[in-house]
């Protein structure tokens, strides 16, 4: 019997490929144009809105959440070369930056929290009590 | 001077790796290199990626960069708006240079990875003083 390999990733990945195309057609994700571009998730407890920014210094970033809306805002600046050097390849760029991101859904604002590891910017916030899905148990005879 | 807005460029897709085993979907990393008169530098973008999860390979003059991301890094998240795809990154340079191997040196932070490539002896540029007469 041949036991297939599934990478619990790949499965992700193609559920994003496909919310990808379906959004922006197969060029991705160009057609949104802002810097960074952003993935929200939802675990049912909470939102979780992920953007790559490698390279950035996160005591340079600002997180808000108000309402029904996650912004956050910083600069992406490197150290130049203190030498002589020729440039090869140029293609990482430095610059501001700013999103703002609308939830469908009620967030508990005062618990979100927000991470910066690897390169990647985390914020979870959760949503409010009532928006919640709740358990309904099944009253019996 | 007032910093520029950066400009938001589509991730490119690795449409074939050679002699990859590992599935999943890889990206391009963009990257600044840049010579100086010791070594070549390559600067990597690869978010997502820790120390442990990359390799660097020198073979030939060839150099490929490998990072991976955490798939728990994603366990029980489901997604509700998506802007961009999310994978390894995987890149190969043909170097012009002869590199001194034994000096390469590397390192991820904040998910940029690090490229030092010394240039062996024979490679490294010699300054010639022009004596005028």
């Amino acid at each position: 019997m041949a036991i297939t390999y599934r990478d619990p990733l790949e499965q992700l990945q193609r559920e994003l490929d496909r919310m990808l195309e379906s959004a922006f057609g197969s060029a991705g994700a160009s057609a949104a144009g802002v810097y960074p571009p952003v993935n929200v998730f939802d675990t049912g407890e909470e939102y979780v809105i992920k953007a790559e920014l490698p390279g950035v210094d996160p005591g340079k970033v600002e997180v808000n959440v108000e309402n029904e809306t996650v912004s956050f805002r910083g600069e992406r600046t490197f150290d130049e070369p203190n030498r002589d050097v020729a440039y090869h390849r140029r293609e990482r760029e430095q610059g501001q930056f700013r999103r703002v991101v609308r939830i469908p859904g009620r967030l508990a604002s005062e618990t979100a929290r927000a991470e910066y590891r690897d390169g990647v910017l985390t914020i979870r916030v959760p949503k409010a009590k009532e928006t919640r899905p709740r358990r309904v148990e099944i009253q019996a005879d | 001077m007032c910093p520029s807005d950066i400009e938001a460029r589509p991730k490119q897709k690795v449409e074939r790796r050679e002699e990859s085993t590992r599935p999943g979907a890889y990206f391009h990393p963009a990257v600044d290199i840049f010579e100086a008169a010791d070594e070549l530098v390559l600067l990597a973008d690869m978010p997502g990626v820790s120390p442990d999860s990359i390799d660097v390979n020198l073979e030939g003059d060839q150099v490929t960069i490998e990072g991976r991301v955490k798939p728990e890094d994603y366990e029980g998240l489901k997604p509700l708006h998506v802007e961009y795809g999310v994978g390894g990154f995987w890149r190969r340079f043909t170097l012009g240079e002869a590199i001194d191997r034994e000096g390469i040196k590397a390192q991820i932070k904040g998910g940029v990875l690090a490229l030092h490539l010394p240039k062996a002896e024979r490679a490294r540029a010699r300054r010639i003083t022009v004596q005028a007469s």
